[in-house]
């Protein structure tokens, strides 16, 4: 049967199980059970492939361009951690029904469990080093979402955030390792990776892959120094906790490092870095887990104290560790899962976890206890129980290792180790079970309903069997050893309970008279324990984070302070740096190309440009003299255009100079007279420093630029003009014919900014703004608003303006004009009648929506080059003919005329919408009180009668 | 010449500039631009879906403008980046589009919503679409000032502020950027891109070439805000409604980025000239800077406007390793950040409902009140993380293999750590949100609107494609790769018929001699 069935028919349940919960409680069980089962039933259809030594492999593409399969394979690892996954995920599936109160979303709950199932077979079974990593990251986020199952508890949260952080972080650190394995080996199929071992470990990747897969493995087994999310994970609800840190998640990390172990093991350095890692994760789990006094958190500590075990035992990197540490994960898995169940009863009933408050439950609760206590004795490694058999054959292979040349060094701690856990054990079962009874229970325990202490005794008889009669483990261990060694023949290693008087011997005797001691003397060992130093990981993982915050907050908070003058300062600063770069590359000598003589004119434009430009540092603090200032700029820069033949661009640059500097006139008057004070000296020197050479830059950039000979397209443009465009304006036909899109996107750019203005001017219209403007304009008014005079002048220029505008319009494909310069002066003419007769006159007489205007420009624009669509062209492709018009004579027309004619639509629009808006804002801040309303467009008749209009009462 | 597949190139342009238009004449009905914008964003749609099949079934299509042969008029050019930039957008804007209709209210529109809406989306598809570096200027330049316009919709002093800085460091990028255009005009005389591709490998690079080439990095990283220029982007994307904050955080440092990935595949070498080693400091400070800005925020937007940042770095990295691998990692990083994104902005405003509050440490208990808006959080939330099997972790995936492949550890590392902080902060909003109870306690739950729900759901299915059908994605990034590395095809499709490549120094055919140039 297909191997991804099993690994999907979780997910299915995951997404049935929530469905379900409508039908109750049983149901939503049931159907997750149903999913395990049915997954279970596939797998054991395995069981006689997988025994007789076949390695069955099935591969589906998934991204084939990243090499990554659907590719899973079965061999004896891969079933024996499958069998362990199920098989406890079974037994902890009826254990949560019955542990679950009612109000706990028991949906949602099974849903997580069975996607983390799901992601863990995965693990097991996948035989594409990408797949493993999609399911390895899986178990990451679904363990955090069981954990966090609490949600109202903070510490479930936070627990549940470190375990995401810690494991989510190795798994970062696996994914590089993987993929530096997979080009170490050359295919990403781990069926494939592990018989690769010569060419991997010979490979330069070999050492950084490694380290980075064995921090993936120990953050997820929750290794020295990485152990600390695991014990802040047990405010997961006890299910939880016994399926992730009994037989799966924190597995996962042994499984990694067993199933790379033909890759991976051997060396040296794999030897110094995991068996070690392994023997201090293996003693000091124990020892802290001697004074625990929450139930689950002894247990999670003994868990990060026996994964240290299999993690040394591993790290030996002998065959013969490795079949012990398969043993123990089989052993760990029955007594720890029990023994987690059994720490639920306990709360369940008792209403608490504490020992302290614990004791005497045996005659309360006698089969659930009598369980336990046969699971805890299997843990302390006491004989004919499972956890004696592998504890005995991990001491005895530790005699056999010698580390840093010191033979001690390994069985010392070993014995250490086992002694420490003989404590942890009997003091589990000594308070918590055996001793008097307390008088009073936080609630009155008694023995649970069968469905949940069922699952344990289940444990617990495998527990007992395996510690009577060992050879029952012994096809399971053989199969996985082989697995996971890649070989047939196994090393020599008997199952027994008595192997005779060996160095082992004496030491699980020392350790269990120890241990024994040690919990006598509890109380005096609990005071001295009190007075060492106890380094909290909550506490420092919490550190850290802040750390990282406090880090961030000062790099955030030092620049984005909200100061564009150093936002300005620093990319500017940025872009000189990089233009250094540039620089200093060399190669830096201007082009060829001849100098043209000097003049007089030039020489007084540019020092006249050069002493305004300057003198605008100074006297930026008036922005009236700033703005006038800066179109002496601007004039000089279109007498530069005429110096250098560009009528056109001379035309265009002087009108635009005059709307630009009339609209800021206007604008100038809703501002505050003089800026803001300046910075600090120091701080103005160095903006100073910055922008001088960011000029020079630009200047040099310029002049070298200029200096080169190059040809370029404007020579065809020039050629082209008439016989292509025809127009001899090159200029104008460049403009609305060989780059007319350009033009195009420009009057979109001008349209956008008028309603941009219009957006942005009408907040000035109401609320805080409104009122400061009402208080700063009205002392501003001069004598008499409207001259006569200018008023006279106006209403004559109007009409001539209008015509020399039509003139320029119609000229512009041959001559110097065309529809920009012929808009701006329309719209120049027009500004002139609103600042000689004021706003509410001339408004009142403007029979043009400026909006629509725009509108109609950029439509008429893009209808022409539509149009070239029904003559079968490319879009704005212009044709040209030549008409007799009477009294005019002979005129050729373009259809870039109509082109042009948008681009003029456009340009008197967005003049004309700027200025409304300018003016509308001064008109209406002079009024109080300040109108609240919705706003009514300038040009809305209906609005009109609103205002009082002193210029129609003069005129009339 | 004006057949169905060239007229393609035009319409994702052509739509939203009509659109614009008209809704802009419409002035005084809301009503009506809404009706229009809506069909608009659905023909857009499919007119860029239509692109895309067009082009990845034959290859790189190019038009010009006015029956003008390049160089010498103005192209437009899909090839298959081009084309999946312009597909992702329109997917986007219709997104965008069907959140606005709830989220936008009367008093944006009367400042211009659908007219400034439009027109941006005109911007970015016309920066997608050029062939020519200065036409790409002026859609850069459409798409400042609509940004700038979309910015105020919503009238208030943070809402200016923001508008205001947005509008100074953009104007200093596109200034940037104009400098950068007439320096290589100035060394090359063409503005045709495909033309430029033609000439710059045989030239030398002067050091106008080389400031021209730092300046475009320059300007197109300030529109992509790249540190340390992206001091605009945190200032000035929370204070717009959400609906154009999603559509900036989805499409407007993207298109500095494509332009990027344009001109330095297309015109210039990453190799030389200390180019890559600073983009690839760059990249690295950017990840850094970004996820590092948004570990102290505690507003949904402002920790999103902040991952915007970070997730740039990982773009720029590929262009720092400049592999064909890293280059297609980085296309498939775009598309599927281009959608995540911009879905986790749309979800911050259903947060911002659902909870009466964007500020994390008011909110909470979404979980219980809103499963629903969970499942769909977390599809674009461990997206961004890189959390597989969704389109972030190929993502991601393929960047590190790139770097780890060419051997550039320290920064595969900081792609990791910044992974990893990415999660983190990601799981913040997650337990700050939807596991922690509420701190205002609220009687009855707020709905949550349809329009809001449909383009979450719509962008989440994107994302769920993308990550879960991986395969046609990456196929289509190095298809992508190919064109951008080998620009023959590019070349070919602008220049039919291939006429002899154009040294410099030597005169355009069809012109008088010059040899004093335009001065006279």
């Amino acid at each position: 049967m297909s191997i991804a069935l099993i690994v999907f028919l979780p997910l299915l349940g995951a997404l049935l199980a929530p469905l379900a919960i409508r039908y109750g409680r049983n149901a939503c069980a049931a159907t997750a059970g149903a999913a395990s089962l049915a997954a279970f039933a596939l797998l054991m259809s395995h069981l006689p492939g997988v025994y007789a030594g076949e390695v069955v492999r099935q591969e589906a593409a998934w991204i084939p361009q990243l090499g990554l399969s659907f590719a899973f394979f079965v061999d004896g690892l891969g079933f024996f951690f499958a069998t362990l996954i199920l098989g406890i995920g079974l037994l902890i599936i009826v254990y949560a029904r019955y542990y679950l109160a009612r109000q706990d979303p028991m949906g949602r709950f099974y849903a997580y469990l069975l996607l983390f199932q799901s992601a863990m077979l995965g693990i097991a079974l996948s035989d594409n080093a990408l797949i493993f990593l999609v399911f390895w990251e899986m178990t990451s986020l679904s363990s955090f979402l069981l954990i966090g199952y609490w949600r109202h508890l903070p510490e479930g949260r936070q627990g549940a955030r470190m375990a995401l952080a810690v494991t989510g972080g190795g798994g970062l650190a696996l994914i590089a390792g993987m993929l530096l394995l997979g080009e170490a080996a050359g295919t990403y199929a781990i069926s494939e990776i592990i018989q690769r071992g010569e060419i991997i470990q010979a490979s330069p990747l070999y050492v950084p892959a490694l380290l980075l897969i064995l921090v993936g493995a120990f953050t997820k087994s929750a290794q020295f120094p990485f152990h600390f999310w695991l014990p802040h994970a047990m405010a997961a609800p006890t299910p939880v906790s016994a399926y992730l840190h009994s037989a799966t998640m924190v597995k996962a990390g042994v499984f990694l490092l067993a199933r790379f172990w033909p890759a991976l093991a051997g060396t040296d350095i794999w030897f110094l870095i995991v068996t070690p890692v392994g023997l201090v994760t293996m003693v000091i789990g124990a020892f802290i887990a001697i004074f625990k006094h929450d139930l689950k958190a002894l247990l999670a500590y003994s868990t990060v104290s026996n994964l240290g075990m299999m993690t040394m035992l591993l790290g030996f990197g002998t065959p013969l560790g490795v079949v012990i540490a398969m043993f123990q994960v089989l052993n760990h898995a029955t007594f720890k899962a029990a023994l987690f169940m059994s720490a639920g009863i306990v709360d369940h009933e008792a209403g608490t976890r504490d020992i302290r408050k614990l004791g005497g439950l045996i005659r309360l609760m006698p089969i659930a206890s009598v369980l336990a206590l046969i699971a805890a004795a299997s843990m302390a490694g006491l004989p004919l129980l499972n956890g004696f058999l592998s504890k005995e054959m991990m001491l005895e292979a530790a005699v056999h290792t010698e580390i840093a040349g010191i033979p001690y060094l390994v069985p010392t701690l070993a014995t250490l180790g086992a002694l420490f856990s003989v404590a942890y054990s009997l003091r589990l079962a000594w308070f918590g079970y055996l001793g008097p009874t307390r008088e009073s229970y936080p609630h009155h325990p008694h023995d649970p309903p069968a469905g949940m202490w069922g699952p344990v005794a289940l444990l617990v008889g495998l527990v007992v069997a395996i510690g009577l009669v060992p050879p029952i483990a012994g096809p399971v261990l053989a199969r996985t050893s082989m697995a996971v060694l890649q070989t047939d023949t196994l090393p020599y290693y008997s199952l027994a309970i008595w192997h005779g008087v060996t160095p082992a011997l004496f030491m699980s005797i020392t350790a269990i008279v120890v241990g024994a001691t040690m919990v006598a003397l509890y109380r005096s060992l609990s005071t001295a324990h009190a007075a060492l130093p106890h380094p909290e990981a909550k506490a420092m993982f919490d550190r850290t984070i802040a750390a990282i915050v406090a880090l961030a907050r000062g790099v955030t908070g030092r620049t984005q302070t909200g100061s564009l003058q150093l936002y300005a300062g620093i990319i500017v600063a940025a872009i000189v740096a990089v233009g250094l770069v540039a620089f200093l590359q060399g190669g830096h000598a201007p082009g060829a190309r001849e100098m043209l003589p000097v003049n007089t004119p030039a020489i007084v434009a540019w020092a006249v440009l050069i002493a305004v430009s300057g003198v605008v540092v100074f006297a930026h603090v008036s922005r009236l003299i700033t703005l006038v200032l800066t179109s002496v700029v601007g004039l000089i820069v279109s007498v530069a255009f005429l110096q250098f033949s560009a009528p056109d661009l001379a035309l265009t640059q002087i009108s635009v100079e005059v709307v630009t500097t009339i609209l800021l006139l206007l604008a100038l008057n809703l501002l505050p007279r003089r800026s803001e004070p300046e910075r600090s000296a120091a701080a103005r020197w160095g903006s100073g420093a910055i922008a001088v050479v960011a000029g020079l830059g630009v200047a040099y950039l310029a002049y070298a630029v200029m200096t080169r000979d190059v040809s370029s397209i404007s020579e065809y443009h020039v050629a082209l003009s008439k016989p292509g465009g025809g127009g001899t304006n090159i200029v104008n036909v460049i403009l609305v014919d060989f780059r007319g899109f350009d033009t195009f996107g420009e009057i979109i750019v001008l349209g956008i900014a008028a309603l941009a203005i219009f957006a942005m001017l009408d907040s000035a219209l109401r609320g805080a703004s409104a009122r400061r403007l009402a208080e700063m304009l009205p002392s501003r008014r001069s004598g008499d608003a409207h001259p006569m005079p200018l008023v006279v002048a106006t209403r004559v220029i109007l009409p001539l303006a209008i015509t020399v505008g039509v003139f320029i319009f119609l000229r512009g494909h041959n001559q110097p004009g065309g529809g920009f310069i012929a808009g701006l002066v329309v719209a120049i003419a027009l500004i002139m009648q609103y600042i000689a007769s004021g706003y509410d006159w001339a408004a009142a007489r403007a029979r043009y929506n400026p909006h629509a205007m725009i509108g109609a420009g950029v439509l008429i624009a893009g209808a022409t080059g539509l149009g070239s669509f029904f003559f079968g062209a490319p879009f704005l492709t212009s044709s040209y003919d030549y008409f007799h018009i009477p009294l005019v004579g002979e005129v050729e027309l373009a259809t870039a005329i109509a082109f042009d004619l948008g681009v003029f639509l456009t340009v008197v629009g967005v003049v004309l919408l700027a200025l409304f808006q300018i003016s509308r804002v001064e008109h209406k801040a002079d009024r109080t009180p300040v109108p609240a309303g919705p706003y009514e467009p300038p040009y809305d008749r209906q609005a009109a009668p609103r205002v009082v209009e002193p210029a129609r009462d003069k005129e009339a | 010449m004006a057949d169905a597949a060239t007229l393609l190139v035009l319409w994702p342009v052509l739509i939203p500039i009509a659109t614009a238009a008209l809704t802009a004449a419409l002035w005084r009905s809301p009503a009506a631009q809404r009706w229009v914008g809506m069909a608009s964003l659905m023909l857009l749609l499919a007119a860029s879906l239509a692109l895309t099949y067009v082009v990845a079934t034959e290859g790189v299509v190019a038009k010009q403008f006015g029956d003008w042969a390049a160089p010498f008029g103005i192209t437009f050019v899909a090839d298959p980046l081009s084309a999946a930039m312009i597909a992702i957008s329109g997917v986007l804007a219709f997104a965008v589009g069907i959140f606005a209709l709830s989220d936008i209210r009367p008093r944006h529109e009367r400042n211009g919503f659908h007219p400034l809406f439009h027109g941006l989306m005109a911007g970015v598809n016309g920066a997608f679409l050029t062939g020519d570096i200065f036409n790409l200027y002026v859609w850069f330049e459409v798409m400042l000032i609509t940004t700038l316009g979309l910015l105020v919709v919503q009238r208030g002093r943070a809402q200016i502020d923001g508008a205001l800085k947005y509008a100074a460091m953009n104007l200093f990028g596109t200034i940037l950027f104009l400098i950068a255009v007439a320096l290589l005009y100035g060394a090359t005389g063409t503005l045709n891109m495909a033309d430029l591709a033609r000439i710059l490998p045989g030239m030398e690079m002067s050091p106008g070439l080389t400031a021209s080439a730092l300046l475009f990095l320059a300007a197109f990283g300030i529109k992509a805000g790249v540190f340390p220029l992206f001091f605009w982007l945190p200032a000035s994307y929370h204070t717009a409604p959400i609906a154009i904050a999603a559509l900036f955080a989805g499409l407007l440092t993207k298109v500095g980025v494509y332009a990027a990935f344009r001109v330095f595949t297309l015109l210039f070498e990453m190799e030389g000239g200390g180019l890559r080693e600073i983009v690839a400091v760059v990249a690295a400070l950017t990840m850094i800077t970004g996820v590092f800005g948004a570990a102290i925020q505690w507003n949904v937007r402002r920790i999103l406007s902040f991952h915007i940042i970070s997730q740039i770095g990982y773009m720029l990295m590929g262009l720092a390793i400049a592999t064909p691998v890293a280059i297609a990692g980085a296309v498939f990083y775009i598309v599927h950040h281009i959608i995540v994104k911009a879905n986790l902005f749309l979800l911050a405003g259903a947060i911002r409902k659902a909870a009466g509050t964007d500020d994390l440490r008011k909110a909470g208990g979404l979980l219980k009140s809103h499963p629903w808006l969970a499942v769909l959080f977390l599809i674009p939330a461990l997206s961004l993380a890189g959390l597989p099997p969704l389109s972030g972790f190929w993502a991601k995936f393929l960047v590190i293999d790139a770097s780890l492949r060419e051997e550039v550890w320290w920064l595969a590392a900081v792609a990791l750590l910044v992974g990893a902080l990415t999660l983190f902060s990601m799981s913040k909003i997650w337990m700050e949100a939807f596991w922690k109870k509420p701190v205002l306690v609220r009687a009855t739950p707020r709905r949550v609107p349809v329009a809001f729900v449909a383009p979450i759901v719509l962008l989440g299915a994107v994302t769920l494609t993308i990550g879960l059908f991986a395969d046609p994605f990456v196929e289509y990034a190095r298809t992508a790769t190919a064109v951008l590395v080998d620009p023959a095809d590019y070349i070919a499709a602008v220049f039919p018929e291939e006429g002899p490549v154009q040294a410099a120094g030597t005169a355009y055919p069809g012109t008088a001699n010059h040899s004093q140039g335009a001065v006279e």
